[in-house]
């Protein structure tokens, strides 16, 4: 057998449930991997140890006792620390919520409980999954396991990096404007956006209600469909969420995308947020992966980029003011710099302003449904190769557009995949959105393009 | 609103909204709010009356949940 830590949740489950691998040895070659090697990356805020080893012996013996095993029986997973955790601190990374202790978990938590996993820890993230990267809140802000100079990209930082670094197979993250597909771009991994309103929110601290998603992470795509089969279903408590079937996403992945019609939004491409040659490069090698697998490649012409972003973020900074208003009255001090710029003016949003947002989302939700409803799916880069991890100015949210939210805006599934690495040996990406609750077609060309190139076979050194 | 307002009126706006601010946030305010001014500038407006916003009431959400 392979290093135990960098084995999918595939293979590891195969290995439980034939005997030839104990949940207790597992979660012992992470927890081990996490002590010597998370001062480097500080993708973690909170390990929860010792009741991962418990649930590991748990685990153990129910396979030993012959009991019907979960679709996670015994498989490790961590959490963005915006999951709720009943008596496990969740903090949001935010001084605000320091010593705040949940008696709830979050209803995600609650199925990947359900489905016999062993939580790790908890996650870094940027505050309240907004701003960052920050070095003036609870916790410094997580590396990238390709190059520690450089940025696991946010929101979910700490989430790809442990990822990435083989610190766990799997996690859960949130995105509301990219924060799942970013960081699953930055650190080389597989990271899907689920169609809004399929997983539920509840327990998750939010960022942006209308925006909000929560979703998967793990190093390959196969990997997310079985999380997306965990965590995907209608939740009552969830005012979004969507009572719709859920389809097998396991049986979706069968390596065929013959047939497929991917249309590529070019001009987003080229004239308004032009992509560097080498990232150009990379996106045209995966699309002729998929033109060798059958698929056809058409442009196809959406809403400006610009558009999409100045509704969302219109929206964002007013729900965001709202939630997070008292403090910044009463004790505005104690939020990081970069989330108290980035949320302070929405008090001066007007309902006009804010309702005026909501109606052009609509027109580009349309606009976005209506070109899906011509192509299979859109393709393109998630975003450029990671940068450094240094201080950046929290202006920036409002002045740069993002490949990443138009897919919130319209509610699209979008999946970031590793496409490749640059010279300096950091991941390119590649995003492929789909239609509403489509999201099993999506899972189905990123598990084909995976398993059609090599990719999957790097891993960072640590 | 499309004119940018003074520093004044920013400080106005922002105790209607109950925002007392030293200075130091005060000017990262008044920063932000340029930019969420040019966002709002740029969103299409003169919409018809019937234009329905993105998020509408929808009662069944509302339903008392089944145990």
């Amino acid at each position: 057998m392979s290093n135990p830590a960098y084995l999918t949740i595939t293979e590891a489950s195969k290995l439980i449930a034939a005997r030839k691998l104990s949940p207790v040895e597992l979660t012992e070659a992470y927890l081990g991997r996490i002590g010597r090697l998370d001062s480097q990356l500080d993708s973690f805020v909170t390990l929860t140890a010792e009741r991962a080893r418990t649930e590991a012996k748990s685990a153990e013996a129910a396979v030993m006792a012959g009991k019907p095993l979960g679709r996670l029986h015994g498989i490790p997973y961590c959490l963005k620390d915006i999951y709720d955790t009943a008596g496990v601190r969740t903090t949001a990374m935010s001084r605000l919520l320091a010593d705040n202790v949940p008696t709830r978990d979050a209803r995600c938590q609650e199925k990947m409980a359900a489905a016999g996993g062993v939580l790790l820890g908890k996650n870094a993230t940027w505050e309240f999954a907004h701003g960052g990267p920050s070095w003036d809140i609870l916790f410094p802000p997580a590396r990238n396991p390709w190059n520690r100079d450089h940025s696991p990209a946010g929101s979910s930082s700490g989430s790809a990096a442990a990822v990435a670094a083989g610190f766990s197979p799997a996690t859960l993250g949130s995105d509301t404007g990219g924060s799942i597909r970013g960081p699953a771009a930055a650190c080389g991994i597989a990271g899907l956006k689920p169609t809004y309103g399929l997983v539920s929110r509840r327990g998750v601290i939010p960022n942006c209600f209308t925006h909000d998603h929560a979703g998967p992470l793990a190093w390959t795509t196969e990997d997310v469909a079985i999380l997306m089969q965990v965590i995907a279903g209608h939740d009552p408590e969830d005012p979004a969420s969507a009572d719709v079937p859920v389809p097998d996403y396991a049986a979706a992945l069968t390596g065929n995308v013959k047939g497929l019609v991917i249309g590529v939004p070019v001009g987003w491409l080229e004239t308004e947020s032009p992509l560097t040659p080498a990232t150009r490069a990379a996106f045209d090698a995966a699309l002729e992966v998929f033109r060798g697998l059958g698929a056809t490649v058409r442009p196809v012409t959406l809403p400006s980029l610009q558009q999409f972003d100045d509704t969302k973020k219109t929206i964002a900074v007013a729900e965001l003011f709202t939630i997070h208003g008292k403090d910044l009255r009463t004790r505005p001090d104690l939020f990081g710099a970069s989330l108290r710029y980035r949320i302070i003016a929405g008090g001066l949003v007007r309902a006009e302003e804010y309702i005026q947002a909501q109606r052009l989302r609509t027109d580009l939700a349309r606009a976005m449904q209506a070109v899906m409803a011509t192509v299979d799916l859109l393709m393109l880069p998630t975003s450029e190769p990671a940068g450094k991890l240094a201080p950046v100015a929290p202006s920036s949210l409002f002045t740069k557009v993002s490949f990443m939210t138009p897919f919130n805006v319209g509610g699209n599934p979008a999946l970031s995949v590793c496409s490749g690495f640059n010279q300096a040996g950091l991941p390119f990406s590649l995003q492929i959105a789909g239609r509403l609750f489509d999201d099993a077609t999506v899972l189905r060309a990123g598990d084909a393009y995976e398993k059609a190139t090599s990719w999957r076979d790097r891993r960072p050194s640590l | 609103m499309t004119d940018t307002p003074s520093q004044d009126e920013i400080v106005h706006l922002a105790r209607q909204a109950g925002l007392d601010l030293p200075d130091a946030y005060l000017q990262e305010l008044v920063e932000a709010y340029g930019h969420v001014r040019a966002m709002i500038a740029r969103l299409p407006a003169g919409r018809p009356h019937g234009d329905e916003p993105a998020h509408t009431f929808v009662p069944q959400k509302f339903l008392p949940v089944k145990e």
